[in-house]
């Protein structure tokens, strides 16, 4: 219908000059192919690395509820972990809310929060990466 | 009836078009996706909001033209799949 292509063009703002053909394709064929990161093939690799909260090169920063580091000190906000985290807690902590052992548990989701904050070239990146990965 | 919502979520991901292919980085799982048409197309139709496939349909049609509608499910169960999109 002429009518709703007008819509859709108005809307996603693209304005095409000719009709092109799109293959759909086949119910069986993939048009996906996934590459991941090495570290992810085993699963037991995944589990077992680890996440400094914070990082080291942050010093003794505190992690404020919203996972952002602040000043050492901060009201409201939790100190340094005395030791980095391991795959498995952090994937509990992340999925289920489960404090690591020898985490205060009202510290939690701050922790929780600067993992889920963590970008690409901080340490513990690529760990956190691999712990979304399915399968 | 009944048909999911899907959306994309663009802001999390780097797309580069290579040689008819399309190489897709999604940032929040450090994940990369080698896609064929009409996967880029399909994600470029979400861009404009979440929809279900006949909306998707209806979006695709104003740019394409197309036969074998009933792929689209297979083609958003594996973007499902891939974490590229996402059931509303």
């Amino acid at each position: 219908m002429s009518g709703t292509e007008e819509e859709a063009n108005g809307k996603s703002g693209f304005v095409p000059s000719r009709r092109t053909v799109l293959v759909l394709g086949a119910a069986a064929a993939s048009t996906v192919i996934t590459v991941r990161p090495a570290l992810a093939q085993t699963a037991g690799s995944v589990l077992n690395c680890e996440i400094p909260v914070p990082s080291p090169s942050a010093g003794g920063s505190y992690v404020a509820p919203d996972g952002r580091l602040v000043a050492p000190g901060t009201p409201g906000a939790a100190p340094p972990l005395a030791r980095p985290l391991r795959g498995e807690e952090v994937k509990n902590l992340l999925r289920s809310g489960v404090t690591p052992a020898g985490v205060d548990p009202t510290a939690s989701q701050a922790y929780a929060n600067y993992i889920r904050r963590l970008q690409a070239g901080m340490s513990g990146f690529t760990c956190y990466a691999s712990l979304q990965m399915p399968r | 009836m009944g048909d999911p919502i899907y959306i994309a979520d663009s802001r999390d991901v780097r797309s580069v078009p290579l040689d008819g292919l399309t190489l897709i980085y999604h940032a929040p799982s450090g994940m990369t996706h080698i896609v064929a048409p009409p996967a880029p197309e399909i994600l470029e139709a979400l861009d404009a909001g979440p929809a279900d496939p006949a909306e998707l349909l209806r979006r695709l049609r104003a740019r394409f033209e197309f036969e074998g509608e009933d792929a689209i499910h297979a083609r958003l169960e594996e973007l499902e799949a891939s974490g590229l999109v996402r059931r509303g």
